[in-house]
């Protein structure tokens, strides 16, 4: 058996970005062994926000043969790793009698399929999303349930949408109606949760002392917590219950790592970065290496990534669109408006063939990473002007390990749920449903 | 008819006093009045009725129903079906936006159908006082703020306060998410586990950093069985044990890491011949150092000890079996053969740490928790329960209860019983304390804290029969409130004493503490998380310009634009100026760099000082560089947003949302034109106007100052038109016009909104409408007392919703 390579003799001699494609003796045993049976199916939702200019998105023509606009173009070399799916809906993000609020609507509703409850604050509603009902089915299986990432933190003050909290438009997962799932911007925070920090010296000794001192603090704070939520009104036990919850999950990961534990080979050789890069595009990049070597880790199965939250108004000076991306997209019809729109969301396509691109470089058996995976791209809204939420810019890319005929543009009869293809969705993680949030049925045509 | 009917109206409203005043009586006489109403409610109540059908509802039905009705009402705002004065409490939220937009005079809409002043006015009365009629009583709802959750900076201050570590990783943390405005809304402040998990991190971290431990014992250990031995001349039995037949070396080598002493066992035997036992010689490194004697027998091996002092470096040790016998069997005497037999070896060494840390070298924070010695052993067990009292009292910020102490003191004991040192078991217990929810959470259980009662904590007024009282908070709630309200941080042990003694209600000292704590540099913390939020200002830290269009900004001024506005405010408050003032101060705070950025000359160095504005075009925060910058887009200036940041935090009056039927301008031509008159055209379209007429006049009274807060005369070209006309049909030309009409026309809500802001900040949950009687006491204190900023934080401390718990309503 060869050896496999030790990642401090990489580390060692790598003072700049190792580029991928990483070697395949690097792969982690557990990724290597589970691909040698079946690879592992794989999820990840990647959102953009302030939707797209659709002219130069939405192909011509359907089937295989279809045309590739210049939105895309950045993605044609894998035309026939993804497909287009037009016609798909967003209605929990319609107002429904609630008024404005359309950016922070689309995100909330954006994997959940419901209408979020219009609050600033008290009584915050949504409904659970795909990924988190996926990852409750998939999530024992690895060392993370689900992944959590993104750009930008939540809003720093102000309010963020008419009358919507900011969690609303800064969170695409929920693991239920009342908790959303606060997502990772640094990089090097999030090297450091999967593989562990590079840097410290930490003899296996002492990390064993943590590791049972830690067992028995955690102990203690759940009969603390246990006995406090007897004491509490009905608002605070739902503070103490998300408490609760997340102690025991950081226990069963305790016992998991265990199980799974990462060992001197199962760290890719990729070296720790620094922090959030002030560059955006250089952010953008270790945030999606980061997301990719989770994947083929096997560290977790399902992952959200926001480029940006919803309603952002940053501007692109370094691609000549300096004003606002939300003032944008509210064109009124200007052709200019609309041509920087559509350089956005080109900068943001070329990001997600970089991410394609490193997941289609990293082999499990006979297939890569990408085909054992499926990736969605796309925003709850449609044209940024008019704040629509049918028509919806989606795409779905990789194989799904074979449960997807990719490379295709697929039209679907107007106003079918997002949640269709969710059903579809959960199915292919072997969950039994046939309904979520809004869904009138389940997507068909896609294998 | 109408027009007599009101008339009528006024006359009763006048007779009857107590109910429609409330717009032209000072407000605490209102208050006053409302708790006095007794049994005149139920002819009241007769009486309103009456009035809604005769007089309210016609007025509706001829100026508000024709667009606010049916399946799709403008706005999304249905004002029908509101029979009695009941369904006009319950709907208090749509009409208090009403009557906000009817007092603005944009509704009804001027194209529609005019109401007249007098009806108007009757309208706005009568609905105000129907939806208010409800909320004063005698004990109104003091509301309930959720748990909160310590959000990041207020974690990082209560770490740094109780330990004095500054634990900077806190920054990483999952941004808070915001809710009405601010990040430390109880509702909104989640915990999900991908923070649970840094928090534990953290414990670990910070209780490592806070309190230093004795190093442990380092250990050297080396095992060999005797086959494992190098040889010289020696021969292995076969089995694990080396048999030296004849005077031969058995060697080991090992790498020793410190210079000491050692041990070295070797487990030995013997085949006894002759007439002596055998002999065995330990060499160091070829030296001899001692000969040992071996007696037993192979079937029972002894163990035999010796010390040794080894430098440091590759040793070599020998064993040398030094007196071999053999005499040949020689008739009767049999043969007689001395063998020697090495079983195992051994080699240990301890580097003993100092048992005790060396006391001229802890660190601050470790003697701030260790404030007691133990003098002896004997003492650990009742200094042990010391130190975690105070700790976790100071970590609970109140007393630890018996059983708490229990447990966490048993926790101490099983470690120490388990070797661990006195200092490593209460480093266990800091970690603990850290992840507690008692710790993480700022709880108000509902029934007070454990105790509280029998220690005849204050419970409120009774409500009414059979109806609990609600309850005050107790004095240990109350500092905690307010230290965390000022300080975004713990109590200190100032008030946390206080709260002990149970003086923190008496006399002036809410009123003093208050004083203190403004005075102390912690209150910084109140400016950054308070006025930063509430201005929006830390949205600054992604405002980026287009620096082509706007060379003069970069991260430096953004930075220093931020801390003017911080200064600013800060100094207001350390002169306890008029909430007014910070609309129209002639003066700011300035460094050089942000001096010359406006064009003031003579402001030389680094430091902030108060600078005059006097002949400049400046004056108030909306003339700051941050709140212009602020609210405008990256390559231009946008009334919209300055407008509507103007009526979201200056007026508290949101204007509502874009209205739903926005898709319809898919169907629009390309808006064209300058700025304004694109905007002019956007609000030709009757849907957008009811909003941009509200917004748009307000921020154009601002267009000399440009995306970057620098003052123009023209943009692209054209003359800068500063010119808009208010809803009301007023007109307002330029920032100066802009303020005289706020500090006159709008003093009222000004300062209303600023105590709203406020108090909801204070009490980290969004107002409900039964605030409203708490605010309205803040305001009639303002008013007496010139609306300064100290009788503003003293009143919000000093009102119910802060002092008290009451309960949640449902909707």
């Amino acid at each position: 058996m060869s050896r496999r390579i030790n990642r401090r003799t990489v580390l060692r001699g790598a003072g700049v970005a190792v580029c991928l494609p990483w070697l395949e003796a690097m792969m982690p045993r557990t990724a290597l062994g589970a691909a040698a049976a079946k690879a592992p199916l794989r999820l990840a939702f990647l959102y953009v926000p302030n939707g797209m200019h659709m002219p130069d998105w939405t192909p011509d023509k359907e089937g295989p043969g279809f045309d590739i606009k210049p939105t895309l173009e950045p993605l044609k070399h894998l035309k026939d790793k993804f497909s287009v799916l037009s016609g798909l809906t967003l209605d929990g993000a319609r107002a429904h009698q609630d008024g404005g609020g359309d950016h922070a609507r689309s995100a909330a509703a954006f994997l959940t399929g419901a209408h979020p409850k219009k609050t600033d604050g008290a009584d915050i509603h949504n409904g659970i999303s795909v990924d988190q009902a996926i990852a409750q089915a998939v999530g024992d299986q690895t060392r993370f349930a689900s992944l959590e990432l993104g750009l930008e933190g939540s809003s720093q003050a102000g309010s963020c949408d008419s009358g919507y909290s900011c969690a609303y438009s800064s969170n695409l997962a929920w693991r239920n109606p009342t908790s959303p799932l606060a997502k990772e911007m640094d990089p090097s925070a999030v090297f450091d949760r999967l593989f562990g920090s590079g840097d410290k010296k930490e003899d296996t000794k002492t990390s064993e002392v943590r590791k049972s001192r830690r067992k028995s603090i955690l102990d203690f704070a759940l009969n603390d917590a246990k006995k406090l939520q007897s004491e509490l009104g009905a608002a605070d036990r739902r503070k103490m219950d998300e408490y609760l919850y997340a102690v025991r999950d950081i226990e069963n990961r305790l016992v998991k790592s265990e199980k799974l534990r990462v060992g001197e080979d199962g760290i890719p050789n990729y070296p720790r970065p620094a922090g959030v890069p002030r560059e955006l595009d250089e952010h953008c990049k270790l945030m999606l290496d980061m997301l990719a070597l989770a994947l083929q880790t096997d560290s977790t199965r399902v992952a959200t990534f926001m480029f940006a939250n919803e309603g952002n108004n940053r501007g692109y000076p370094e691609i000549g669109a300096p004003e606002g991306h939300h003032d944008l997209s509210h064109h009124g019809g200007s052709a200019e408006k609309q041509t920087k729109v559509a350089k956005i969301n080109r900068f943001y396509a070329e990001r997600l063939a970089y991410f394609l691109d490193l997941l289609a470089s990293v082999h499990e058996g006979e297939s890569t990473l990408l085909d054992n995976s499926l990736i969605v791209y796309g925003s709850g809204i449609s044209d940024g002007d008019r704040h629509n939420h049918d028509e919806l810019p989606i795409l779905l890319a990789g194989k799904g390990g074979g449960r997807v005929r990719s490379g295709r543009h697929v039209r679907f009869a107007p106003e079918t749920p997002m949640c269709n293809f969710y059903v579809w969705m959960l199915n292919q993680f072997g969950v039994k449903a046939d309904s979520f949030g809004d869904s009138k049925g389940k997507l068909e045509g896609l294998s | 008819m109408v027009h007599a009917s009101v008339q009528e109206i006024e006359l009763n409203s006048t007779s009857e006093g107590n109910m429609r005043s409330i717009f032209f009586l000072p407000i605490s006489l209102t208050v006053a009045c409302a708790c006095l109403m007794g049994d005149a409610r139920a002819t009241d109540k007769v009486l309103l009725q009456k009035q809604l059908s005769t007089q309210v509802q016609p007025l509706l039905r001829e100026h508000c129903l024709g667009c606010h009705s049916g399946a799709e009402p403008e706005a999304g705002l249905s004002l029908e079906h509101f029979d009695s004065p009941k369904a006009f409490l319950k709907g208090r939220r749509i009409w208090e936006k009403a009557v906000q937009r009817m007092a603005l005079g944009d509704m009804p809409p001027k194209e529609s159908n005019k109401l007249d002043d007098a009806k108007r006015k009757f309208l706005i009365e009568w609905i105000t006082s129907t939806i208010k009629d409800f909320e004063c009583g005698l004990t109104p709802n003091p509301g309930q703020v959720t748990l909160r959750r310590l959000n990041a900076s207020e974690y990082r201050n209560t770490i740094r306060d109780l330990v004095g570590i500054d634990y900077k990783p806190a920054e990483n943390f999952p941004a808070d998410d915001v809710g009405y405005g601010f990040d430390n809304i109880g509702d909104v402040l989640t915990l999900p586990p991908l923070l649970m998990e840094k928090y534990v991190i953290a414990a670990e971290e910070i209780s490592e950093q806070a309190i230093m431990t004795p190093p442990a014992d380092k250990q050297f250990e080396a095992n060999y069985a005797g086959n494992q031995l190098m040889l010289k001349d020696g021969q292995n039995s076969g089995d694990m044990i080396l048999t030296l037949a004849s005077t031969a070396d058995a060697m080991i080598e090992e790498q020793i890491p410190w210079p000491g002493a050692f041990q070295l066992t070797v487990t030995a035997s013997g085949d006894q011949a002759g007439n002596e036992p055998c002999k065995m010689q330990v060499l160091v490194d070829d030296k001899p150092v001692k000969e040992l004697v071996v007696r037993n027998s192979r079937e029972q091996p002894e163990d035999i000890k010796l010390p040794l002092r080894l430098r440091a470096g590759k040793r070599k040790i020998a064993l040398r079996f030094t007196n071999d016998f053999y005499v040949e069997k020689k008739g009767d005497t049999p043969q007689q053969d001395r063998n020697l037999h090495i079983h195992y070896v051994s080699l240990t060494g301890t580097q003993a740490s100092k048992a005790k840390l060396d006391p001229t070298k802890l660190s601050k924070s470790h003697k701030a928790i260790f404030f007691v010695e133990p003098k002896t052993d004997a003492d650990i067990p009742k200094v042990t329960r010391t130190v975690i009292e105070r700790l976790t009292s100071r970590a609970y910020r109140r007393m630890a209860t018996p059983e708490e102490l229990k447990a966490l003191t048993d926790m101490a004991a099983a470690l120490q019983a388990d070797g661990e040192s006195y200092e490593a078991s209460i480093q266990a217990v800091l970690q603990a304390l850290l992840i507690s929810p008692k710790f993480l959470f700022r709880v108000e259980p509902p029934r007070g804290e454990p105790g509280g009662e029998q220690r005849g904590e204050p419970r409120g007024e009774p409500r009414g029969e059979g109806l609990e009282a609600y309850r005050n908070l107790d004095d240990y709630e109350l500092a905690t409130r307010m230290s965390y309200f000022l300080w975004s941080s713990m109590p200190d042990d100032k008030l946390l004493a206080l709260a002990w003694g149970k003086k923190l209600r008496t006399g002036t000292t809410i009123e003093d503490q208050i004083k203190r704590m403004l005075a102390d540099p912690r209150s910084n913390e109140f400016i950054d998380n308070f006025a930063g939020q509430w201005l929006t200002l830390r949205k600054l830290k992604s405002f980026k310009p287009d620096p082509q269009m706007f060379p003069k900004w970069n991260d430096d001024i953004n930075k220093l634009a931020y801390f003017e506005t911080m200064n600013f405010f800060r100094g207001a408050i350390r002169e306890d100026l008029s909430i007014m003032r910070l609309l129209d101060a002639d003066f700011t705070y300035l460094n050089e760099p942000m001096a010359a950025y406006y064009g003031i000359p003579n402001v030389k160095g680094n430091n902030f000082r108060k600078v005059s504005l006097e002949g400049t075009n400046r004056a108030g925060l909306l003339t700051h560089a941050s709140v212009l910058a602020v609210t405008s887009n990256p390559t231009r200036t946008s009334p919209v947003k300055r407008g509507k940041w103007i009526l979201d935090n200056l007026l508290a009056t949101p204007p509502p949302p874009a209205p739903p039927g926005v898709p319809e301008l898919k169907e629009k031509g390309e808006l064209v034109g300058t700025l304004r008159q694109r905007l002019e055209q956007h609000r030709a379209d009757p849907a957008c106007a009811s909003c941009h007429k509200l917004m748009d006049p307000l921020g154009f009274a601002l267009e000399n100052f440009d995306a970057v807060g620098q003052w123009r005369t023209q943009d692209g070209g054209q003359a800068i038109d500063p010119s808009g006309e208010l809803p009301d049909g007023s007109r307002v030309n330029g920032v100066a016009q802009l303020r005289q009409t706020l500090l006159t026309k709008n003093k009222e809500q000004f300062a209303r909104c600023v105590t709203e802001k406020m108090l909801t900040y204070a009490l980290g949950r969004g107002l409900e409408y039964y605030d409203k009687c708490a605010v309205d006491k803040i305001m009639a204190a303002l008013q007496k007392n010139d609306y300064k900023l100290s009788t503003l934080i003293i009143e919000i401390v000093k009102s119910d919703p802060f002092q008290k718990k009451g309960e949640r309503e449902p909707e």
